[in-house]
């Protein structure tokens, strides 16, 4: 009998000690016990993202910083800092995409023209740069340039056969150019975007040249477009400015231009954007490459996409001038002579 | 004592070693306090007689109050639901909308016409960079400030000195600066007739801008002037074109200068670019291809000069009359020496600026219309 009473009160002093074990370890305690500290809660803001060649998908990264709970100056700062000096603002998943399709092709000015773009494009957020080289392969020049400025980028290559090229360096405005490179990457986005459903983040696709200079308020007015958007480009068409023709209503009947008003789209490529949902919707639309008159291009293209009903003017009905095409002088190399006096190591 | 009543106390002094060292074990202050005090006074007990019913009692009672204490915690568990997982995704939301909140923000005050940017997280001590450009009417003249603007917004510390050819302040000027979110001074001064181009004459046969640079150098001086402090003193003076281009490294390069720093300019002087040749840090000589027996073979974008030395030299300003390509030289000439040049862009190896040049704009067509009276609507700006 006291054996038995001495098992049951070995019995009684385990019992609660191996449950209070058993709690213990879940952690359980730890709460009551810690004292009252307050947590230290890392922020995480949406930094860069890496420029991506074709066919992988964009990566961004978010980078942790700690910061205490009440003070929310920290981050705001950290965005601020990182955004105005020469980095592009942070990715919203909010703004549509705006696709940029630049075609471009090696000359002395290239690295220039692409400099100061790249400047522009900085300062737009949700900005996604297509360019698209006339040449056989990649040159080192633009990847660099590309990889250079931290913009959101796509590199695409694509040679212009010789007989569709510019004889010499007259301007024959009868062979387009750009043609196929603003081609390959219509057909880039349709492959890309292919698989993704209706609800993915919307985009617009806006053909931009090298050369042309861009407000920062054309990006803005472009980005609410649903079908296609149209407004007034400068220096084309041998005039101050070219504009559509908008009546009352806010629709546009017509086009304020002299060289051939009665094209079915009077427009310059720089002066209208599309809906990246249009693109996709009409998977045979792409610019004609022969038998295009001069000025026909861009109506070769919208002809196929919409109507002149459907065309939505922007920059305060077709009244204000937000991108000027400018053409950028060829430099005379006349001292350079036969065998180039400059060292040809250095990039220019 | 009998020896069955020691032996009891032995084995009742076992059962207490062993409370002890079990509560010493755990740190469980909820069980360890009222055990502690049951284990005093129940030892005092036991020490009394019937010590076997005495320590049946307590070992109830101590099983009774360490139960109660861990129900007690099970308790305090069940009633805790903040979990540590559930808050991170909350708290990156809660950051990236504030991130985009304020950054929506300073785009709409950026919108605002202010003369000087908000005051963001810079160092004090950086200095100034003064970027004087001459800028005259013309069709392209919109265009041009505003690539040129869009640049200068991604350079920290600048302080933009337009100066036009005009004898008063264009609307067109005015309006663009007051948007432009750069902090800006806007000059003026007009070229005097015989040093003019006529339409028609080539851009190389006279030296442009010359009264407009040295207008910009004049207020300089005289801002500085009524500012006094050493740190006022702390910043350079670069010559920028309104239609070259210009690459966002080039300004943190010349932003060390301590006297004159050079570097090499792309597509001038009918070459791909011109540089000065740097031989042990200094500069020897020049790479150009046009005159090279100038002073300063060098184009205007290709230098630029520290305040101290432009207020140190008040004299020192662009000669108008001077031949053409020997601009920069009139200037440079009182100021430095070639020894004394900085070379920058590694050793003047890279290439960080362009001498681009926009073509006119051909208007035919327009010019045809407005014979006619039907020329496109001046009421819009271009």
């Amino acid at each position: 009998m006291p054996k038995r009473r001495d098992i049951l009160a070995i019995v009684l002093i385990v019992l609660p000690w191996t449950l209070l074990i058993t709690v213990w370890h879940q952690g359980a305690i730890n709460p009551l016990l810690a004292a009252r500290k307050g947590k230290s809660r890392s922020c995480i803001y949406l930094g860069g993202f890496h420029g991506y060649d074709s066919g992988s998908a964009a990566k961004w990264y978010a980078t942790q910083k700690p910061c205490s709970s009440e003070n929310n100056k920290d981050i705001v700062e950290v965005v601020h800092t990182e955004y105005v000096y020469s980095r592009p603002p942070p990715w919203s998943d909010v703004l549509p995409t705006l696709h940029v399709v630049t075609p471009t092709y090696s000359r002395p000015v290239q690295k220039a023209e692409l400099t100061r773009l790249a400047n522009t494009f900085l300062h737009v957020p949700n900005l996604h740069w297509i360019l698209v080289e006339d040449s056989p392969r990649r040159t080192p020049l633009v990847t660099r340039l590309l990889r250079e400025t931290s913009l959101n980028y796509t590199h695409l290559n694509v040679e212009t056969p010789r007989n569709y090229k510019l004889r010499g360096d007259t301007r024959d405005p009868r062979i387009p150019r750009g043609t196929m490179q603003r081609n390959l990457a219509l057909r880039w986005l349709r492959e890309t975007f292919r698989s993704n459903n209706r609800h993915s983040q919307p985009g617009i696709v806006y053909f931009a040249d090298d050369d042309n200079t861009y407000s920062l308020e054309l990006f803005e007015e472009m980005r609410s477009t649903r079908k296609v958007s149209v407004w007034p480009v400068a220096f084309v068409g041998g005039l101050r400015y070219e504009s559509p023709k908008v009546n009352t209503l806010g629709k546009v009947y017509g086009w304020k231009t002299v060289f051939d008003p009665h094209r079915p789209f009077a427009i310059d490529m720089a002066g209208f954007a599309v809906n990246l949902r249009l693109i996709l919707f009409k998977p045979q639309a792409y610019f004609k490459l022969r038998g295009v008159k001069g000025g026909y291009q861009e109506s070769s293209l919208l002809r196929e996409l919409v109507t002149l009903n459907d065309l939505e003017p922007k920059a305060a009905n077709c009244t204000k001038v937000l991108v000027w095409h400018t053409r950028t002088e060829k430099p005379v190399l006349v001292n350079e002579g036969k065998k180039g006096f400059t060292d040809s190591n250095v990039e220019i | 004592m009998t020896t069955k009543q020691l032996a009891k106390q032995k084995q009742t002094n076992n059962w207490f070693a062993c409370l002890v060292v079990s509560l010493c074990i755990s740190s469980d202050k909820l069980v360890f306090c009222p055990m502690l005090c049951v284990c005093v006074c129940s030892r005092r007990v036991a020490m009394a007689t019937r010590m076997k019913l005495k320590l049946k009692t307590v070992f109830v009672l101590y099983f009774m109050v360490s139960l109660m204490g861990l129900i007690y915690a099970l308790m305090q568990l069940g009633q805790r639901c903040d979990c540590a997982e559930h808050d991170m995704p909350k708290d990156r939301t809660i950051s990236r909308l504030r991130g985009e909140l304020h950054r929506l923000q300073e785009q709409m005050r950026k919108a605002e016409p202010t003369k000087l940017p908000h005051k963001l997280a810079v160092k004090p001590a950086q200095p100034t960079i003064y970027i004087i450009t001459p800028t005259y009417t013309r069709f392209v003249q919109k265009a041009e400030l505003t690539r040129l603007a869009q640049t200068f917004l991604h350079v920290p510390q600048l302080h933009w000195i337009l100066v036009e050819d005009s004898p008063h302040k264009t609307p067109l000027v005015s309006g663009f600066l007051a948007s432009s979110g750069l902090a800006y001074t806007h000059l003026h001064t007009p070229t005097p007739r015989d040093r003019k181009l006529q339409e028609g004459d080539p851009s190389w046969l006279k030296p442009r801008g010359a009264e407009q640079r040295n207008e910009g150098l004049r207020w300089l001086r005289e801002d500085r002037r009524g500012q006094p402090g050493a740190d006022t003193q702390l910043g350079v003076v670069y010559f920028a074109d309104d239609d070259n281009t210009y690459s966002l490294q080039l300004f943190e390069e010349m932003r060390g200068t301590q006297r004159v720093s050079v570097w090499p300019v792309g597509l001038v002087g009918g070459m791909r670019y011109e540089r000065p040749v740097v031989e042990g840090g200094k500069v020897v000589r020049f790479h150009t291809g046009w005159r090279p027996s100038r002073p300063f073979p060098l184009d205007m974008a290709g230098f630029a000069v520290s305040l101290k030395l432009v207020i140190a030299n008040q004299d020192a300003c662009f000669d108008g009359d001077a031949p053409m390509g020997f601009l920069e030289s009139s200037f440079l000439q009182g100021l430095v020496t070639m020894d004394e040049l900085e070379p920058k862009a590694e050793n003047c190896t890279k290439v960080l600026v362009w001498h681009t040049r926009t073509e006119k704009p051909k208007m035919k067509r327009e010019e045809a219309l407005q014979k006619q009276g039907l020329g496109s609507d001046t009421a819009v700006e271009v």
